[in-house]
């Protein structure tokens, strides 16, 4: 086994927490748009208008989201403390799966 | 290359990305100076073969879906459609940006700080449970087009 290499920081560098949480925000926003277009048919058809598939729109806003806001909040100086950014990280999953399986099975 | 195959691809390259994701967490249960690279690169590794899941299966679902779609809602198990298809492609998202976000939790201070190590474990963890719930959905969809065939 190798040896251990730990210290008793809990903080995280501003990067990395920069894009957790952005994974956190978009995650949430992603889930939150799945309701909004299947429920709003003028939200379904300008998601199809910019590339022709809702789908392909979705994961490319998502995808531009997660880079742009990671990079914004990377800038911060602080980092931020891990156990809280894993409750985020995890949370965030967890509520994300949520809707979308929840909005999908009622 | 025909339909089929590249359906194939799609959980080929997902349950390899699932792999590297579970190399991944068992290098970060021992991390030290004398395996970060080989933690770092399977990070990588498995970023880049769910990307390659992504476009595979994306590619698949808009181009060829539709005749899928058409028999499951018609067959015994419209669910396969109307819960598992659904759910499993806003859910991958979800999996896409997880397996981006950890090679960059994995380029953290992984050996010295304990915490970043735990948030490693935790994201290759998700990657790996949703990982699973997909293949699930999948196999779901599958069967959902197959009692549509058998039934008719």
């Amino acid at each position: 086994m190798a040896k251990d290499q730990t210290i008793a920081d809990d903080t995280v560098s501003a990067k990395v927490a920069g894009y957790g949480v952005s994974y956190a925000i978009t995650s949430i926003l992603s889930a939150l748009l799945v309701m909004l277009k299947e429920t709003n048919e003028s939200v379904m058809g300008a998601l199809v208008s910019i590339t022709g598939h809702h789908w392909i729109t979705q994961g490319l806003l998502n995808v531009v989201l997660f880079v742009v806001l990671g990079a914004l909040l990377s800038r911060r100086e602080k980092g931020m403390s891990g156990n809280a950014l894993i409750s985020t990280v995890v949370g965030a999953t967890v509520l994300s799966g949520l809707i979308v399986a929840g909005f999908f099975i009622l | 290359m025909s339909k089929e195959l590249i359906l194939l691809l799609h959980p080929t390259f997902g349950v390899l990305a699932m792999i590297a994701a579970v190399w991944v967490f068992v290098e970060a249960l021992n991390a030290s100076d004398a395996n970060i690279a080989r933690l770092r690169g399977a990070s990588v590794l498995s970023a880049i073969l769910m990307w390659l899941a992504y476009i595979v299966g994306g590619y698949w679902y808009v181009v060829f879906y539709g005749g899928d779609k058409a028999l499951i809602k018609a067959g015994p198990w419209p669910f396969a459609h109307s819960f598992f298809m659904e759910t499993k492609e806003h859910v991958f998202f979800m999996l896409l940006l997880l397996a981006m976000f950890l090679p960059i939790a994995a380029y953290g201070d992984v050996v010295k700080k304990k915490v970043t190590r735990n948030l490693v474990l935790w994201t290759s963890a998700l990657v790996v449970l949703i990982g699973l719930a997909m293949e699930g959905a999948g196999a779901f969809i599958s069967m959902g087009v197959k009692v549509a065939l058998t039934a008719s």
